[in-house]
Order: C-alpha cells, then sequence, then structure tokens
C-alpha cells in the first residue's frame, strides 16, 4: 500500500513534469508569437538552450547510465571469480 | 506479445489467403518516427518553396527537442502518479500463495523432500 511518503514523492514527480511541461511549451511553442518587446521574454532564456539544454540533460543520464552499468558489470565480474 | 498486428495461426494447408502485412511494435515506431522526421526536415530546410512567416519556422525548428521533452515530462508522470497510487495485490498474493501450496503437494507426491 502507498504510504504517505509514497504518495508525496509521486505526486511531487507529477507535478515537476507538469511545470516542466507547461513551462516548455510555453517556451518553445508560445513565445515566437509573442511580440519581442514584450516583459514576458525577461522570463525565458535564449531560444537556442531551449535545444542545448535538454541535449546537455539526455547526454548528462545516458553517460550516467552507461558508468552504472559497467560499475554493475564489472562487480558481478568479481563476485563471479571469488566463487568459482 | 510483440506482434502488434498478427496474420492469425499459420495453418499448414492454408495456401490461399489474404496476405496480411506483420510489423513488430518497434518497426511501427521507427516507421512513425521516420515519416515525422522527413516531415520536418522537408518543412525546416524548406526545400518544398513555401514561405512560411518567421514565427513559425522559429516555433518548428526545435520540434524533435520539444516531442523529446514532452515524451519525458509524460514518462516521468507516469512514473510519479504510479508511485502516489501503489496499492498491494491481495487476490493475486492468495492465488499465487495457493499455487505454490499446490506445487509443494505435487512435488512431495513425487517425492520429493524439502
Amino acid at each position: 500500500q502507498a504510504t504517505g511518503t509514497d504518495q508525496v514523492v509521486g505526486l511531487g514527480l507529477v507535478a515537476i513534469s507538469l511545470i516542466i511541461f507547461t513551462y516548455y511549451t510555453a517556451w518553445v511553442i508560445l513565445l515566437p508569437f509573442i511580440d519581442s518587446q514584450h516583459v514576458i521574454h525577461k522570463y525565458f532564456l535564449p531560444r537556442a538552450y531551449a535545444v542545448a539544454i535538454p541535449l546537455a540533460v539526455g547526454l548528462l543520464l545516458l553517460l550516467f547510465v552507461g558508468l552504472f552499468i559497467t560499475y554493475v558489470m564489472l562487480k558481478n565480474q568479481r563476485v563471479t571469480k571469488k566463487t568459482q | 506479445n510483440f506482434r502488434a498486428q498478427s496474420s492469425g495461426p499459420h495453418r499448414e494447408g492454408e495456401l490461399r489467403g489474404p496476405k496480411v502485412v506483420t510489423m513488430t511494435k518497434l518497426a511501427q515506431w521507427l516507421w512513425g518516427l521516420a515519416i515525422l522526421g522527413s516531415i520536418w526536415a522537408v518543412l525546416t530546410m524548406g526545400s518544398l518553396g513555401l514561405e512560411l512567416p518567421s514565427s513559425y519556422q522559429e516555433v518548428l525548428w526545435p520540434l524533435p527537442a520539444y516531442l523529446l521533452v514532452s515524451a519525458g515530462c509524460y514518462a516521468l508522470g507516469i512514473v510519479g502518479y504510479r508511485v502516489a497510487t501503489f496499492h498491494d495485490c491481495e487476490d493475486a498474493a492468495r492465488e499465487l500463495q495457493s499455487q505454490i501450496q499446490e506445487a509443494r503437494a505435487d512435488l512431495v507426491r513425487k517425492g520429493l523432500r524439502f
């Protein structure tokens, strides 16, 4: 059964994803149709970052996953060698 | 079951019949992505000679990144929702226990000692 902590963490994840989605949609889809002199442009980074940041985050994530997999595999190898 | 559209059970004597195209889920996704990607590429390169307004072009070029971010947000939201509404499967647990008992009894009958 989901405890209180589980519910807080889960709903927090849902909230984070919704916030990121709305902010990113506003940034990428809505902003070009708003006049470039408008105040709202102060709350968003330049447009090149809209692609650069997700790319960088994705590459970091891939790197992390690769490191984790190599770590686990090396550890497994050592354990099987010990048992043999 | 990885086949999205199976052609049904293959019978040995069946010589004639409608030829049903089978495609794996992976192939379907790759095709969809390839079609979307080529549409995007054609529109971005402007090889159709369409004169799109500059704001539309501004929206167009980061669209793959937008798709990626949306997919990531969807995945994160699903994980969060499932964590928040996690529950015990008591019926399934009872069924599994009874099956374990059944298997034990069967093995004991066949001479296995635990």
